[in-house]
Order: C-alpha cells, then sequence, then structure tokens
C-alpha cells in the first residue's frame, strides 16, 4: 500500500510502485481530468502539482509520491482557499474562452499555477518560458497567455 | 470547360450510396415524412431539436465536438430562426442511430452543410408555436410576434414552455412545406453574427469533460496494441508471451484475426491495468512474414517527381481551353516543382477505443469524426448487423482528420469479443504515430505562360500524393472531368484557384508508392494545405519575374471573370471578395513600407480560399519575417490575416479557430515533418517530432470582414495561406526562393546561392 493525499484526502493505492502516478490518478482514484498525450514528459498533458511543484505524472512512479501532497485539475479550486467553485485561472480561462478540444488544458492549467505560485506577477516572457513545454495541438496559445496574465491581475486583487 | 462536379451530382449521389452501404438514411430523405412530432415529452418540429414542457431546447448534435464549440455554433443557428431564450438552449451530442443520418465532421462543413437545413428547422419551430401561442392568447396570428421564447401579443405573453406543456402545438410540416419558409432578414438577426460564450468550455477547465479515454465500464480490461513492422501485407508467423507471463496483471495476448483485412499482422495485449499491458506488449516476441512493399520518404518523392513528369498518369479536376498547346508553342515557360514532406496528426489524445457487449447490442465509446464509415466496417469485423451497434459521442481530444477512419476501433471490438469483457485500448504515442494516417509526401509542378502585360494564357497543374479517399471511402472518389478514371477531389482541392486563366488543366495523380506504404490521411487544411503552397508560391515568382509588385499582380489576375465572379449561395461575389480581403490585410499589414524595413526582413503575401470552390472562405495572410542569412534560420515576427466567411454562427469561436489555425499553418512552415524510413515515421514522439510551442507564437493580427453571407468554412482555411505567405516574404527579405515545405535553414541556406 502507498499512501499520499490527493486534493487533501488521505488515498492508499495497492499498485506496483513503479506505476506511473497518471494511471493511478485516472484508473485507480476515477480522477480522469489528467490526460495521457506522450507518455514521456515531452507534451505537459499529465501535469499535476506534487508537493506544490507542477510535475508530469506520466512518468513519476507512484512510490515517488508516498507522503506527499497531490493536486490535479479537480482540486485546483480548492487551492485557491476561499471556496470558490473556481480557481482564478479557471475563471480567467472561462473569461477568455482558452479551450479548443480542451484535452491539453488541465495539465496547462496547473502549469499555469504553478508559475503564478513562484512567479506571481509575470511577464510575457516569463509567461512563454513557462509554458513551453506544454503542448497545445489546438494551438489556443494566444488565449492561454491572455488568461494567466488576467489571472495574475486577479489574484494580485487587481494591482499592478 | 470541364471540371468534377464536386457538390451537385457527385457529391450527393456518394452520400447516397453511403446510405445504402451503412443503412444510415440521410436526415429527411425519407419518402413523404410529415415532420413535427408532438410527445409526452415535448415537441420537436423536425428531428434536429426538441423542446420540452419546461421550455428547454434540447438541440442535437450529430457533428463531434473536437475544440471548435459546434455544439454551440449550431445551437445559435436554432435558435436565431426559432426566437429562442438563449439560456433555455442546451446542447445534446447524440450517438449515432440511423435516424441521424449521415454523421461526419469533417471539411470544414459543420455550420455550411447545416446552416439552411437547421434555420428552417428553426423557423418551422417559430411558426408551429406562433400558431398556438396566438390560439392560446386569443389573438390574431398577424399581430403576435416570437421572442426570446415566447409568443407576445402586446404587453401579453405565452412562454414556449407553456404552449408546448398544453400540448396545443399540433403543427406538422412536409419536406416541402420546411423548403418553402421564408428566413428571416439579416436585419431581424439577434444570435448569429453575435457572441455568445462557447457551452463546452466550462467542462474543459475543471477536468469533467469526458472523451473517448475517459470512460469506464464494470468488468472493464486494458489493452496496448502489439504493431506489425509496417501497415500492409505483414501477416503472423509466430508469437511468445512467456515475458509478458510473469508480470503480475497481465492477462492475456489476443491475435486480430479481422475479417475487413484492417489490422493485417495485429496483436493485442491485455491486464488489469494499462501501465500493465503497456509493459507486456513491448515483451511480446513476434516473427513475421512481410512482403517489404514500403518505401522511404526520398523514395515516395522520386516516384511522385517522376510521376508528374508522365504525361500518361493522372485525372483531370478541371480544363479548360488547351493550355498544353500553348506551353507547346510559347517563347518562354515558366516551371516550378513544390514539394510537402509528410506531416503527422500528433492530436494530443492518443488513440484509442472502448468496446463492450450489453446483450444483444455492442457498444463503443472512441472520438470519432466519421461514425457512418467506421461503424460499417466494425459491424463487419465483429459480424453483426450495424442495428446491433452503437457508437457513443465523447469530446475528441483533437480530431484533425485522424479521427476520421477509425481503424483503431476494430482491434478493440474484437479483442472484447475474444475476451468477453469490456476493453479499452489505448495506443501508446508511438503505436500512434507508427500507424497514423499522414498527409504524405507530395509533388507538384506548375507551368504557366504570360502575355507581355502579365495575364496568364496558359497554366497546368499537376500534383502526385497519397489519395485519402482512395483509402477510406472510395466511393468518394469523383469521375475525372474527362471521363476516363477517378479524382480523389480531397487531393486536389485548392488547386483550382481564382485568378482568371485563358487556359488551364488541373490533374490529381495518384501515388501507389505512397499507398503501398502509408494509409495516407486527411490532415488539417488536407490538399488546400499543399496545392495553396504551390499555387501561391507559383503567383508570386511570375510577379517577380515579371517585375511586378506582388499584390498588384494578383490584383490584376483577380478580375472575377466567367466563374470566378461567383455563385450563390454560397459563393456570392467570387474573385471580387478575395480582392476586398486582400486589399484590407495590405493595409493593416503596412505593405505599402514595406521597402523600409531592415535587410534581411522581408514581407510576403499569400491568398487561400479553403476548402473548396463550392465553399470558399477568402483569406488573404502577410508574413514578416526576419531571415539569419548565416544559418538561414527564419523567424516569423507577424503574421496579419483577413477573413471573409460570410456570416459567422459564433463569432469568437471562429476567431479561436483562425487563432489556431493560423498557427496550424506557421508549424507546418517551420516547424513539422518527418520521414518515412522502412515504412514507418522516423519520429515517434513529441521529443523529436516538434510543432510549434507558446515561445514560437508570432504577433497574430486577425480581422473578419462581417456580412449577412452564407456562413462557410472555418476549422481548417485559416492553416493554408500561412506558409506561401511566409516563403514570399523569406524571398521578399534576400531573394531566396523555397519551394519544399517545411522550410527547413538548410534550404534557405541553399536557395540563396541559387
Amino acid at each position: 500500500m502507498i499512501s499520499f493525499l490527493v486534493n487533501n484526502v488521505d488515498v492508499q493505492v495497492d499498485a506496483p510502485g513503479d506505476t506511473p502516478l497518471l494511471w493511478i490518478l485516472r484508473d485507480w482514484l476515477n480522477l480522469t481530468g489528467t490526460k495521457f498525450g506522450c507518455g514521456v514528459a515531452q507534451c505537459g498533458a499529465c501535469t499535476v502539482h506534487v508537493d506544490g511543484q507542477a510535475r508530469r505524472s506520466c512518468v513519476t512512479p507512484v512510490a515517488s509520491v508516498a507522503g506527499s501532497a497531490v493536486t490535479t485539475v479537480e482540486g485546483l479550486a480548492a487551492t485557491a482557499g476561499d471556496g470558490r467553485e473556481l480557481h482564478p485561472l479557471q475563471a480567467a480561462w472561462i473569461e477568455v474562452q482558452a479551450p479548443q478540444c480542451g484535452y491539453c488544458q488541465s495539465g496547462q492549467l496547473m502549469q499555469a499555477a504553478a508559475l503564478l505560485g513562484e512567479t506571481p506577477d509575470p511577464s510575457d516572457d516569463d509567461i512563454r518560458n513557462g509554458m513551453a513545454a506544454n503542448l497545445c495541438r489546438c494551438m489556443a496559445y494566444v488565449r492561454i497567455q491572455k488568461a494567466i496574465k488576467l489571472a495574475a491581475l486577479a489574484q494580485n486583487g487587481g494591482r499592478k | 470547360m470541364s471540371a468534377v462536379d464536386v457538390t451537385r451530382r457527385w457529391f450527393l449521389a456518394s452520400l447516397g450510396s453511403a446510405a445504402v452501404a451503412t443503412g444510415f438514411l440521410p436526415g429527411g430523405a425519407q419518402a413523404g415524412p410529415l415532420f413535427g412530432d408532438v410527445s409526452s415529452r415535448g415537441y420537436s418540429p423536425t428531428l434536429w431539436y426538441e423542446i420540452s414542457g419546461d421550455g428547454r431546447i434540447l438541440v442535437h448534435v450529430t457533428r463531434a465536438e473536437m475544440g471548435q464549440h459546434i455544439g454551440t455554433a449550431l445551437a445559435r443557428i436554432v435558435a436565431e430562426e426559432l426566437e429562442a431564450n438563449w439560456d433555455h438552449v442546451e446542447v445534446v451530442h447524440v450517438d449515432t442511430d440511423p435516424r441521424w443520418g449521415v454523421m461526419i465532421t469533417g471539411g470544414s462543413w459543420s455550420v455550411h452543410k447545416s446552416f439552411e437545413e437547421l434555420s428552417r428547422a428553426g423557423a418551422a419551430g417559430r411558426i408551429a408555436l406562433l400558431e398556438a401561442g396566438a390560439r392560446m392568447l386569443g389573438a390574431p396570428l398577424k399581430d403576435c410576434v416570437a421572442r426570446a421564447s415566447e409568443v407576445r401579443h402586446g404587453a401579453r405573453a405565452i412562454s414556449y414552455a407553456d404552449i408546448v406543456s398544453s400540448g396545443s402545438v399540433t403543427r406538422q410540416f412536409t419536406e416541402e412545406d420546411l423548403k418553402a419558409i421564408a428566413l428571416k432578414p439579416a436585419s431581424e438577426r439577434r444570435f448569429l453574427n453575435r457572441d455568445a460564450a462557447a457551452r463546452d468550455v466550462p467542462s474543459k477547465v475543471n477536468g469533467t469533460a469526458v472523451y473517448g479515454i475517459d470512460r469506464k465500464v464494470d468488468g472493464m480490461v486494458f489493452a496496448r496494441p502489439v504493431l506489425p513492422p509496417t501497415r500492409y501485407g505483414n501477416s503472423i508467423v509466430s508469437w511468445d508471451d512467456g515475458a509478458a507471463r510473469k508480470l503480475p496483471g497481465y492477462l492475456s495476448t489476443v491475435v486480430i484475426d479481422d475479417p475487413t483485412g484492417t489490422c493485417q499482422g495485429w496483436l493485442v495485449a491485455v491486464a488489469e491495468s494499462w501501465p500493465v499491458a503497456a509493459k507486456a506488449a513491448d515483451l511480446i516476441a513476434v516473427s513475421y512474414r512481410s512482403d517489404g512493399g514500403a518505401a522511404s520518404e526520398d523514395q515516395m518523392l522520386a516516384e511522385g517527381a517522376r510521376l508528374v513528369e508522365n504525361p500518361s498518369t493522372g485525372g483531370i479536376f478541371f480544363q479548360e481551353g488547351d493550355p498544353l498547346m500553348r506551353i507547346a508553342e510559347a517563347a518562354a515557360l515558366h516551371e516550378g516543382v513544390y514539394r510537402t514532406h509528410t506531416v503527422l496528426h500528433m492530436h494530443l489524445e492518443a488513440l484509442n477505443a472502448l468496446a463492450w457487449q450489453d446483450g444483444s447490442t455492442w457498444h463503443v465509446h472512441a472520438g470519432n469524426q466519421w461514425q457512418s464509415v467506421t461503424l460499417p466496417l466494425v459491424a463487419e469485423a465483429l459480424g453483426i448487423d450495424q442495428a446491433d451497434l452503437v457508437f457513443e459521442t465523447s469530446y475528441l481530444g483533437g480530431g484533425f482528420g485522424r479521427r476520421l477512419y477509425c481503424e483503431y476501433i476494430v482491434p478493440a471490438a474484437l479483442a472484447a469479443k475474444k475476451m468477453g469483457r469490456p476493453v479499452k485500448l489505448i495506443f501508446a504515442r508511438s503505436d500512434d504515430t507508427k500507424f497514423d494516417q499522414p498527409r504524405s509526401p507530395t509533388v507538384q509542378r506548375l507551368r504557366s505562360v504570360t502575355d507581355g502585360r502579365g495575364a496568364l494564357l496558359a497554366y497546368d497543374h499537376r500534383c502526385a500524393s497519397g489519395w485519402p479517399t482512395r483509402s477510406i471511402f472510395p466511393e468518394f472518389l469523383a469521375p475525372s472531368a474527362d471521363g476516363h478514371g477517378t479524382v480523389d477531389v480531397f487531393a486536389i482541392n485548392g488547386a483550382d484557384h481564382w485568378y482568371d486563366t485563358a487556359s488551364q488543366r488541373i490533374q490529381a495523380i495518384c501515388s501507389d508508392v505512397v499507398h503501398a506504404t502509408m494509409l495516407p490521411g486527411y490532415l488539417r487544411s488536407v490538399a488546400p494545405g499543399y496545392t495553396t503552397w504551390a499555387v501561391e508560391t507559383h503567383i508570386d515568382e511570375l510577379a517577380h519575374k515579371l517585375g511586378r509588385d506582388p499584390a498588384e499582380y494578383r490584383r490584376a489576375l483577380l478580375g472575377a471573370k466567367g466563374r470566378n465572379g461567383g455563385a450563390a449561395p454560397h459563393a456570392v461575389g467570387g474573385a471580387n471578395r478575395l480582392r476586398a480581403v486582400m486589399e484590407r490585410v495590405l493595409e493593416k499589414a503596412g505593405w505599402s513600407a514595406r521597402e523600409a524595413l531592415p535587410p534581411s526582413k522581408g514581407m510576403g503575401l499569400a491568398l487561400g480560399t479553403g476548402q473548396e470552390r463550392d465553399m470558399p472562405t477568402w483569406i488573404a495572410t502577410v508574413a514578416q519575417v526576419a531571415v539569419d542569412t548565416h544559418s538561414g534560420a527564419v523567424t516569423v515576427e507577424r503574421l496579419t490575416s483577413v477573413v471573409d466567411a460570410g456570416t459567422l454562427a459564433h463569432p469568437d469561436g471562429a476567431l479561436a479557430q483562425v487563432e489556431g489555425s493560423m498557427l496550424w499553418g506557421l508549424s507546418l512552415a517551420l516547424f513539422e515533418s518527418t520521414e518515412y524510413e522502412k515504412g514507418l515515421p522516423r519520429d515517434l514522439n513529441l521529443d523529436t517530432y516538434t510543432p510549434l510551442r507558446m515561445t514560437d507564437v508570432p504577433e497574430l493580427d486577425i480581422e473578419f470582414l462581417r456580412n449577412d453571407h452564407m456562413p462557410v468554412g472555418l476549422g481548417e482555411p485559416g492553416v493554408i495561406s500561412i506558409a506561401p505567405a511566409i516563403g514570399n516574404a523569406i524571398f521578399a527579405a534576400i531573394g531566396a526562393r523555397v519551394r519544399d515545405l517545411p522550410i527547413r535553414p538548410a534550404a534557405v541556406r541553399a536557395a540563396m546561392g541559387a
């Protein structure tokens, strides 16, 4: 049994320790918001937070997160901590109508949340560099970038 | 003049034969039906939507949602004529049922091809509700109006909910009644050309949207395919799963014995979890007998070059006059050969399908763009009636044409049959890429003759490529315009440009070498993605050769003469609209000031009319590039596109499609390609296949010319003018002409020396 926190809930899973966290989330815990894209940490669709850091869950053995706190897109809103239904990033994503097919968007959101955690007021270059490892095959990049800026503004209470 | 008749005869006939072949009847094609279904649930003026007793308007959407927010766009069309309250409108993506007719999502067709039928359906509902509402209000019909899901008479109103729940709507419509309905004048529009939030977006930001890969059913097991060395010509001699059997959770290996011949030499590894199935697939040792018919990229390109020079090959897509005579007699001929390399879909949701049997009915859950072509295939593979097979609908994690022909459902279904339990088959990314249905390599030869003033006297375009339709749905092949042989219009669309030409011939040539190697597919922008590369590069070359400004030269050729004058309703205005978007983009991009750009920077212009002449989306693009003359590296600084797509059903969705498709065009121009080696793409994952990332995004400037004309396509047309605009900008910057896609630095350097 491997124990860890997922979206603030204690979980115990019975799986080989080298099983990628991605499949544990999706098929053991029914958290299918986290997506399988490339399997080799090149697309970012599987991005989750492990102890607050963005991680590619497709190459993260579940044993390595024992005792850690994992956050997925399903738990993102709760990390904003004010009881709202949407994280400021999710609200911004809707405001600018960022997703097209939507498949990469959970990963984009989790990467963006990690970016804003480290750089609360990112420049355009900060955003581009911070998001460069997340592929959007629909190429909705213009709106993703716009949404991150909008969310940063909202998070900073409109201060700039 | 002879041309392949795309929509009027061949196309409808093909849909008809599809209906026969698949058991699908096109909606409304039944003999003498009455539309208008009154049931306890509500009222359905036609099968495209239902108004329930509580006033909800459920719009039945048969088109796949793969990023276009298509449900929103189609529901806006219904709401417009129905005079609905938008808050009451819901989008329902339906599962396969013969009553929906042909189910296909491709060609950028969805809005265009649904527009009339959905508009009339909406109008029929409005008429029925107005009549019933007027009766209930005791008011003269002529004094009542429908608005926001109410029938109003002066200050009094009755809601659609109350009208429907009272059971007083009884109106039915014949096919002729529907056709006779006059649609609202544009001045009365309240939904079209006006924005609304897309209905699919919220579920796509909180993880609740359900894609093919997300479905789960009781008793389900997981599988990964074990693929043969190449697409075709393999059979299994022996296999051994001894090593896989040591894996805890490994269940079985299924040999895919496929009566349809779709899967040639496939096995499927089945396990309790996907990671175990994935590992097991790597451990299964298989020996194959292979016919060795697959070619390399270079061999496919060499064959293309040979084919375009061989006058006995090819079917005629369009011919007017006798260009060959003029070419033979010409003192000066301009000739160019343009090539594109293999490109891959790389939709982010790896191919997958879940199949299971429930009683006598088989179910499939998988993303799907063309249910009508895959459902019969899967039924045949399973040996069951099509009536006993249902494809459930989910969102698609990218379609881009790869989910039109869903042959990957066959091994999932056969594995589920063999295992006697539900099987979810998921391809590893490398599996998905190996058996992609790529855009094949293409070779095109263009020859043209001009008079002293630059007018096109003769124009000859021959294009050699794979023909996706030959592999996927041969009934869709059109007869050649001269009656000899066939043409895949989806391999040549876009070559029939809108420039005035005294004589021309356009031919499509199918490469058997491509077909022995890969299953060539439809890839976003399809043929115009490469034919327009050739046409717009060639026209630019002509302009420079003649010493003309490329914009001024195009202007002179866009005289809207003859068939270039367009046709109603789909192409009202013809080349005049193309000229209008060109004039606007020149203004926006600062074309007249381009000579002031620093050395090694330049602007290039290209026009696009994708996806087909019977549904032209008018686009003009100016690219501004900077070229590093030492390395040959090209940086695109700005892309400006002006688009006339007629009425926009969902303007913000339209803008999103153009934003994304312009970047697709840039990605295909500079960043994407692979090469076939021994029958497989060399690049199997995103470490070496490198679509554009956020750091590569240039400044985008997009404008729609707004009007009330017939809506046309928007999913793909934004792609097609980007690459030639960039190529033409490179020439403007440094005088180097590139004729191959993608444009690699080495090719730019080589062209500088040329």
